[in-house]
């Protein structure tokens, strides 16, 4: 199969079409498109005033107008930009796992999502880059809103080494200074690392005003842990092996996963970043068609 | 016959004290309490069978397992031991225990009552090969027993004579039971079957009263169907009682005789060992005669015949014994010490050796010692009573050494002389006995002493009568005649008058009054009686020609023991004999010191007094031969005080004997005479020697002839239900023999507890995540 036709799948691609693959917050782009400016109150083209009503946001408030005419009035900026979205594929060993029921690893589903937002960003003119890392940047694509370049994008997902251990703090904190232009994150992985340390590395993306999205990628068997028999478990990652009786473990196992999970919610809340859980043996068209819908009703204009 | 012999219940395994021990029926079934390992071997058997995965969210594992490490570890142990207990509750439970209280066995539910019933005869120990016929009947029983169903109980009774209850109480513990069955031993005895069906009907309604689970009840009758033991000679009330008991038996239980006998059967028995010229004096020629009887249908050539004294060889004769009568063989043999001397008769070269021996014990006495109270002391010639018979005694002239030694005495020796000392005392023309007196000779009489009472002009019956009391009509036997004497010293009248002491006898007739003098002609009827018999063989007018002028009436009831020796020719007694206590009573009635009775001037009247005395002490030789089960009782006048005594039986075995005692004599008692042979019984003091006591077999159960199963159905029980057969098979449950029996009370507690585990273990297994996501 080739590699377009492997990422790209055409029922996944008619059900992305025509969905606005907007970002929550305004980023700056050198290419008018359909975005919305995130600079409205200081760019340079004025569109109107609109007088105050309980519930705008005091940020855009004339307080020239209202020193003059001792009343308040909104100003409202109309303009587009181009938006940049950076991909960031975990390729490290955890990401190979996958459970004999599944079909796909995790590697493979986050590739496949990755290449789903590729398409559809360059589709709508933006642009779109990737960067593919485990314990150190194993591939770099930079943005770029030619549709040549997905080409390039599908072939890097596919040929980036990988296999080792995570470690995604230094990472994020390295691309967040190399990211000049604001724009979005995608972080596709299964975030098994120091939960403290990954939160460290997205804030510094929130910190340069991107918007972060974090797409966790997980196998259903290790959110569901369903092993019957005692099982030899071989960690991934340089992990010890462990000999358990699953059956005797399996709600402890869950109670230490979910309370995991519950931290890394917490923090993407708490620093407004969006926590997206993509299951393999769940549909990756469902998944992010219904992201994706809830985004547009969520930016959709009054 | 061991101890073990004697009605016991068997104790089972018992795993606690009573009231809450309990046992097993099936014990062997605990061996599987072995697969309680099954659960842990599956655990440690899973923890080497395990599947590899490779794991992403490790870090997430290890800290489950870290911090739930110990919990697991109890979680695990805890579904182990209750999958364990699970198993050992119901292995417990297919062991069917059983609660036991005291002696109260509570069997399984509806079950069988399976009774063996041994016939105790010695011809059972018939050996036509290597078995003998008891070696088979315990092979049955055994097979009965192990291939019983589940929950059956057993009992076993031994048809001996008495018969006796091994097992009393049901068991239904097989393992108990067959060790009942090894180490029973035959008795050597005969068998009594109406008494065993007397024992056998008691047994089985008691069974069923206290066991009410037993629903079913069988008896096995594992016997050779020897023909006098299955053919009582029974008449009358006793037959009918006999077949109605038969009746009752099989309306209770199904009857399965197992016969382990042989078609044909010949035995050669040694039936009797006489003895004659007794009693035996040292130096003097014993004759003995033994009967060989041939109960088989070919004559026996050449066959051996030995004769032993005390245990050796002396003799050996070859003697033709044909088929039918018994065939005499005579030996003598001259003792040369005195003492007990066991004499032995030897015939081998058959299939049952029990009754190819017999012995007899003969006490030989260097001398008889006499005493002759004399009631009217002459002071000097022969006048008296005293004098006559001292004479006919000791006819020797003084300075020869004598075989009797006679010591004339008055009255007031019986109160003065040791009595225990004489073989005999003979009482001439004593008028009257004190209470004192009757006690002495009572005791005397116990101890093993003779009397013969000679009555003159002085007797007076009346006192005779009250004093040393007389029969009466259907009082005859002797109360407590083996029992230790009660002299309760009762106040006397006010007029003195001289009374019977409670329970002494010593008269062998009730003495009535003179006859009128005439002359009378004697009637020795036909010298049956073994006093007379040394005159058989002097003519038929031996005695005849004794003149008698007058006598005094002898009273003897109809169910008296007491035998006529010799009677006058209208049928009165003139000598009377009874075995009383331990001793022998000769009672005349003729007056010999009469001055019109010409008795002592005759020359029947030295035999006559010899033949007497020679009587009475070869009763004191009967006493050391016994017949198998008789009792054996020895006892010694006076009262011994710390003089024990044991007891060799023939097998070697030391008994020790405890005597009873009382103010007047002491007694040793020794009731398990089961095995035939010697027994000897020694003092602790070496001064009082040794006793032999031979114990012999009923002859009469060497015809090894069998009733016919036809015969049995037709003419001993008649119309009762039985089912004759040589090999066992289980008929209480044709076509269906279940392998489990109905769950006893404590079953049903364990499978309630088996239930009960199940469901905590589904429980735990759920609470502890052990179930299927």
């Amino acid at each position: 199969m080739l590699p377009a036709a492997r990422y790209l799948d055409p029922q996944l691609l008619a059900a992305l079409h025509g969905l606005p693959l907007r970002a929550r917050l305004i980023v700056e782009g050198y290419v008018s498109g359909v975005h919305r400016s995130p600079f409205h109150g200081f760019s340079i083209e004025f569109a109107e005033h609109r007088e105050y009503t309980p519930g705008d946001d005091l940020r855009y408030l004339d307080w020239k107008v209202f020193g003059r005419t001792d009343k308040f009035y909104l100003k409202q900026f109309e303009e587009e930009t181009n938006l940049v979205c950076y991909l960031l594929l975990d390729v490290s060993e955890s990401m190979t796992y996958r459970n004999p029921a599944a079909r796909l690893s995790k590697l493979e589903y986050a590739q496949s999502a990755a290449a789903a937002l590729a398409y559809l960003i360059l589709h709508q003119q933006d642009s779109a880059g990737l960067v593919a890392f485990d314990d150190e940047i194993r591939k770099l694509v930079r943005p770029s809103g030619n549709p040549s370049h997905l080409n390039e994008l599908f072939h890097a997902m596919e040929h980036s080494p990988g296999g080792r251990k995570t470690a995604m703090g230094p990472i994020f904190h390295d691309l967040a200074e190399r990211f000049k232009k604001r724009g979005i994150v995608i972080v596709l992985s299964d975030l098994f690392d120091d939960v403290d340390g990954l939160t460290a590395g997205l804030k510094h993306f929130r910190h340069r005003r991107h918007e972060v999205i974090l797409m966790h990628v997980l196998d259903p068997a290790e959110l569901d842990f369903p092993f019957q028999r005692t099982t030899l478990f071989r960690g991934l990652e340089r992990h010890p092996e462990a000999l358990v009786e699953p059956r005797a473990l399996r709600k402890a196992y869950l109670a230490e996963f979910n309370a995991y999970l519950r931290r890394l919610k917490t923090a993407c809340r708490r620093h407004r970043m969006d926590y997206v859980l993509l299951r393999t043996d769940q549909s990756l068209e469902v998944v992010l068609s219904t992201y994706l819908a809830s985004r547009t009703r969520q930016f959709a204009p009054p | 016959m061991p101890a073990a012999a004697k009605p016991k219940d068997i104790t089972p395994v018992m795993f606690l004290p009573p009231p809450l021990a309990f046992g097993f029926a099936h014990l062997p079934m605990l061996g599987w309490l072995a697969a309680a390992a099954v659960p842990v071997v599956i655990h440690l058997l899973s923890r080497r069978r395990y599947r590899e995965v490779s794991w992403a969210a490790m870090e997430y594992l290890l800290a489950a397992v870290r911090r739930h490490k110990r919990r697991m570890l109890f979680e695990q142990w805890l579904l182990l031991a209750v999958r364990t207990a699970i198993i050992i509750l119901i292995v417990l439970a297919a062991a069917e225990p059983y609660r036991r209280r005291t002696a109260l066995i509570f069997a399984p539910g509806e079950n069988t009552q399976r009774v063996l019933v041994f016939d105790g005869s010695y011809s059972m120990a018939y050996r036509p090969a290597e078995q003998s016929r008891f070696d088979r009947a315990k092979e049955l029983a055994r097979q009965i027993v192990e291939n019983s169903p589940q929950g059956d109980a057993f009992t076993l009774l031994l048809m001996s004579s008495p018969p006796r209850a091994i097992v009393a109480a049901p068991t239904v513990e097989r393992a108990e039971m067959l060790r009942e069955i090894e180490s029973l031993a035959l008795p050597q005895s005969v068998a009594d079957l109406p008494a065993a069906l007397t024992l056998l009907e008691k047994h089985l309604s008691q069974a069923r009263r206290e066991n009410p689970r037993l629903a079913r009840q069988q008896v096995f009758f594992l016997t050779d169907l020897q023909r006098i033991t299955w053919e009582p000679q029974l008449a009358g009330a006793a037959l009918t009682a006999f077949r109605r008991r038969s009746a009752a038996v099989a309306e209770r239980a199904a009857l399965v005789v197992l016969d382990v006998g042989q078609p044909a059967a010949p035995n050669l028995a040694v039936a009797a060992l006489r003895a004659f010229d007794l009693p035996a004096l040292q130096d003097r020629q014993i004759h003995f005669e033994t009967l060989l009887r041939n109960f088989g249908g070919q004559a026996k050539s050449n066959q051996p015949v030995e004769l032993l004294v005390d245990g050796r060889k002396v003799e050996q004769k070859l003697i033709d014994v044909p088929p039918g009568p018994e065939t005499a063989v005579d030996f003598t043999y001259r003792f040369i010490a005195p003492g007990d001397h066991a004499v032995e008769i030897h015939a081998p070269g058959d299939a049952l050796e029990v009754d190819n021996r017999r012995w007899r014990i003969v006490p030989v006495r260097a001398a008889l010692r006499v005493l002759c109270i004399d009631g009217r002391p002459s002071g000097g010639g022969i006048q008296g009573t005293a004098d006559y018979v001292s004479l006919a005694l000791a006819p020797q002239p003084s300075g020869v050494p004598a075989p009797v030694k006679v010591e004339a005495a008055p009255e007031s020796a019986l109160l003065e002389r040791e009595l225990s000392h004489y073989d005999c005392v003979f009482l001439c023309n004593v008028a009257q006995f004190t209470d004192h007196e009757a006690r002495l000779l009572d005791a005397y009489l116990q101890a093993g002493g003779n009397l013969v009472i000679l009555p003159g002009d002085q007797l007076k019956p009346d006192r005779y009568n009250r004093v040393l009391g007389a029969p009466q009509a259907g009082k005859a036997s002797v109360e407590g005649r083996w029992s230790m004497v009660e002299n309760p010293r009762r106040p006397t009248t006010n007029d003195q008058r001289p009374t019977n002491p409670e329970r002494i006898r010593l008269l062998p007739a009730r003495i009535d009054k003179l006859v009128p003098r005439d002359r009378y002609r004697l009637d020795p009827r036909g010298y049956r009686h073994p006093l007379l018999s040394a005159f058989r063989d002097h003519g038929e007018k031996a005695l005849l020609t004794t003149p008698l002028f007058e006598y005094f009436k002898l009273d003897v009831p109809k169910d008296s023991s007491a035998r006529v020796a010799l009677a006058a020719a209208g049928g009165d007694p003139l000598i009377v004999e009874e075995t009383i206590h331990r001793g022998r009573v000769v009672l005349l009635a003729i007056p010999i010191d009469e001055p019109g009775t010409p008795l002592p001037r005759w020359p029947s009247f030295l035999p006559l007094i010899q033949e007497i005395l020679a009587f009475c002490v070869a009763g004191e030789a009967e006493q050391h031969n016994l017949r198998v089960g008789q009792p054996l009782v020895v006892r010694l006048p006076e009262a011994t005080v710390g003089l024990d005594a044991e007891l060799q039986t023939p097998d070697g075995r030391l008994i020790a004997l405890t005597p009873e005692t009382s103010s007047s004599a002491a007694a040793w008692r020794f009731t398990e005479t089961w095995q035939s042979g010697i027994y000897e019984l020694r003092f602790s003091d070496p001064a009082r020697g040794r006793r032999l006591y031979a114990v012999n077999v009923n002859p009469a159960e060497g015809n090894l002839a069998a009733v016919s199963p036809d015969r049995l159905r037709n003419d001993v029980w008649p119309g009762v239900a039985c089912t004759i057969q040589t090999t066992w098979q289980d008929l209480d449950r044709p076509g269906a023999t279940p392998s489990w029996a109905a769950p006893t009370g404590l079953q049903v507690e364990l499978l309630y507890g088996v239930l009960c585990l199940l469901f905590f273990e589904t429980l735990l297994a759920w609470r502890f995540g052990h179930h299927p996501t």
